[in-house]
């Protein structure tokens, strides 16, 4: 670590300064996060019988399909036969990992009876219909899955190599059961608004939600994808792999155009393209989300901009905008109920929400520094 | 909503195939069953607003009182963790009418097909109840209610769901619920679901001029166990029009269509991708 810091002082202070921003971050919200479990949700958050959940559930549902870059990046690798992407796998699962760490840690804190948190695994209570009981169990499932992926980057540090065999040996296995597990949550996190036709806006509630939330979830893991690989590369100093940057892109847009077709047909077939064309406040929130979720990066990616490399990268990011979007009205603006208060998270909650996020980035960070997250002959001089 | 081209859509883009198979009938069967449940009827008509039900409801259930600014009288606004009744005036012009909150104990619970450690429950009796043993506090039953009942108490370090529960433990020992129990005027009685429903019925054949020609609850939102009837329109006492399916229809179905799809169907899928591309067939068409 010592010989990081000077290192980082010589070379870019800038990244050292905001290592030291994220790492005074983290420790608040680890601070906050103890005092929320104990004082409970009232003196810490703004949530209230209106507004049952806040910024934290929005953050998750964002978080999630973020951490998909891993389930999208294995399905093509590994099964598609795309050996280029070979080399993504790595620092895509290593951000499905924290992705969902984190995701894990804001639930834990979200949810007020915590100190009982184990009855999602209790047979004798567990509620097979229900939507949220399976993204439970999926999404606890998964993390031992993309822990187990992960692994051999760890453990080769140390050059322990028996269980490197052993998980190299069944990937296929392991790799098929993740890419199912995020099939089945990442379209049950749409599934759970199924109940609640009469809350969520009509122009954001359809029965064909699991179906856009998996679409959604392929095109914003690539978009992750596309993005901390560009990142991590122009770190290391390697010039970028344009043809896999090409196949990610093409890959991105595809998932865009079906996103875009079930939601306009679905628009369509409901008659609610008046509601998209009422000037009120969710007539205009559904536009501005799909300008800059799905046109914009499609019009980068449709048109002659693709050559450019760095074209996935900023489809991504607005890609990104737009999955945030989308997943805060879901959760919170579009469900608004007839309510005399209004929600607006806690300064408490944003400090806990930015907390463990930069934990996150930190940690991706270091391991991104100190293990081998690109293939060798990527291996920059200054590992 | 428009139920009927959604699921059109929803068959062209044939994610509902196994739709058409799904069994329909269950909802009525369950309705049938819920016959026998214990239910209330209030007839808005009747009610003069005396609060002898959320009082007697506060008694049973130590509920703490909800004064007003000069802490006079118990005036709670809404329904909250301590307030699981509550009448509420609707007033426009010199027309005005009460209506009594409270979990309406739906014949499909939402609340209870969303729970995912079964902490909601529907009786065999027909109340649903709620167990603090189980419950992790996700407060997803405060959004899946249609009625908007569910409450929590946020200002407990070890908070519950809190919400009417039939008095469930007078049920059991044979008595009524406190609150109908008290009721001065007649305007909340209880009893057989069949049986309320039969009273309202001649209720309003006797009396067409008196009341809206509906009952709500009985087939809203697939059915629920508190009934009523009333003189002026009923979304005018925030009763919504919630359609007759049963909430948690939807959900369940696409559960039972897409979860075995996607466990079965999934692994399938993977092993035919790896095989053609294997066969390289996709190698210059597919665009990944
Ligand atoms: S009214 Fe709400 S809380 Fe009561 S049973 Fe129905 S869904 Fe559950
Ligand atoms: S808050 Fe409790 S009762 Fe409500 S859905 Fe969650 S676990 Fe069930
Ligand atoms: S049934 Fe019992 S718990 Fe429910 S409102 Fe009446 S008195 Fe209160």
């Amino acid at each position: 670590m010592a010989t990081l810091v000077k290192q980082l002082k010589r070379t870019s202070p800038v990244l050292l300064y905001a290592a030291y921003l994220l790492l005074a971050l983290t420790l608040l919200g680890i601070g906050l996060s103890i005092y929320r479990l104990v004082v409970g949700l009232g003196p810490t958050t703004n949530m209230n019988d209106y507004y049952p959940w806040g910024i934290w559930i929005s953050i998750d549902l964002f978080l999630i399909p973020v951490a998909g870059a891993a389930f999208t990046i294995s399905l093509i690798s590994y099964f598609f036969g795309r050996e280029r992407y070979h080399d993504v796998i790595r620092p895509a699962v290593l951000a499905g990992v924290i992705g969902y760490g984190v995701v894990g840690i804001l639930l834990f804190l979200d949810i007020g009876r915590w100190f009982q948190f184990y009855n999602i695994f209790n047979p004798r209570y567990i509620n097979l219909h229900s939507f949220l009981e399976e993204i439970s169990l999926c999404v606890t499932l998964y993390t031992g899955i993309l822990i187990l992926e992960i692994l051999p980057v760890l453990l080769e540090r140390w050059n322990i190599q028996t269980p490197t065999r052993w998980i190299n040996r069944g990937i296929y296995i392991i790799a098929g059961a993740g890419i199912v597990l995020s099939a089945l949550h990442q379209s049950s996190l749409g599934s759970l608004f199924l109940l609640m036709p009469y809350k969520l806006h009509p122009l954001w509630w359809t029965p064909a939600l699991p179906v856009l939330f998996f679409f959604q979830a392929t095109y914003t893991g690539l978009s992750m994808t596309a993005i901390a690989v560009t990142l991590i590369w122009r770190a290391r100093g390697i010039p970028l792999d344009r043809e896999l940057f090409r196949r990610i892109g093409q890959a991105m847009a595809l998932n865009l155009l079906l996103y875009l077709a079930i939601k306009a047909g679905d628009w369509m077939g409901a008659g609610e393209v008046p509601l998209l064309l009422k000037p009120d406040a969710y007539g205009l929130l559904a536009w501005f989300e799909l300008i800059i979720g799905v046109f914009v990066p499609m019009a980068i990616l449709f048109s002659k901009l693709i050559r450019h490399s760095a074209a996935p990268f900023w489809a991504g990011v607005f890609a990104l905008i737009g999955t945030f979007i989308n997943r805060l009205v879901i959760s919170w603006i579009g469900l608004a109920e007839p309510s005399p208060v209004v929600y607006t998270p806690h300064w408490i909650e944003i400090a806990i929400t930015l907390g463990i996020m930069s934990g996150g980035v930190l940690l991706y960070a270091l391991i991104a520094y100190y293990f081998r997250l690109l293939p060798e002959r990527h291996a920059s001089p200054t590992t | 909503m428009s139920t009927i081209s959604r699921k059109d859509f929803l068959k062209i883009l044939g994610l509902a195939a196994g739709s058409a198979f799904l069994p329909t009938v269950r909802a009525q069967a369950a309705i049938g069953e819920a016959d026998d449940h214990v239910a209330m009827l209030y007839d808005s008509t009747l009610c003069v607003g005396c609060n002898a039900c959320t009082n007697a409801c506060r008694q049973w259930n130590h509920t703490t009182p909800e004064p007003d600014a000069e802490g006079l009288h118990d005036a709670p606004q809404a329904l909250s963790a301590d307030t699981w009744t509550l009448i509420q005036l609707y007033k426009e012009g010199d027309e005005y009418a009460f209506v009594k909150r409270q979990c309406m104990h739906c014949v499909h619970p939402a609340c209870v097909s969303g729970c995912p450690v079964q902490a909601l429950q529907k009786t065999p009796q027909g109340p649903v109840t709620y167990d603090p043993s189980r419950c992790i506090g996700c407060r997803y039953c405060m959004y899946t209610c249609p009625f908007h009942v569910p409450r929590f108490e946020w200002d407990e370090v070890i908070p519950k769901i809190a919400k009417c529960t039939f008095c469930y433990d007078r049920i059991l020992d044979g008595k009524g619920p406190a609150c109908a129990e008290r009721c001065p005027t007649g305007a909340l009685i209880w009893g057989r679901r069949a049986d309320l429903l039969a009273e309202a019925e001649k209720r309003l054949a006797e009396h067409p001029d008196r009341y809206v020609n509906h009952i709500y609850g009985k087939d809203d939102a697939g059915g629920t166990s508190v009934l009523y009837l009333s003189a002026v329109p009923f979304e005018k006492l925030g009763l919504e029009d919630l359609g007759t399916e049963p909430i948690p229809q939807l959900s369940e179905d696409t559960a039972r269509v897409v979860l075995p799809g996607i466990i079965i169907g999934g692994p399938l899928a993977l092993v035919a991708i790896h095989w053609i591309s294997k066969k390289g067939a996709w190698e210059e068409t597919w665009p990944l």
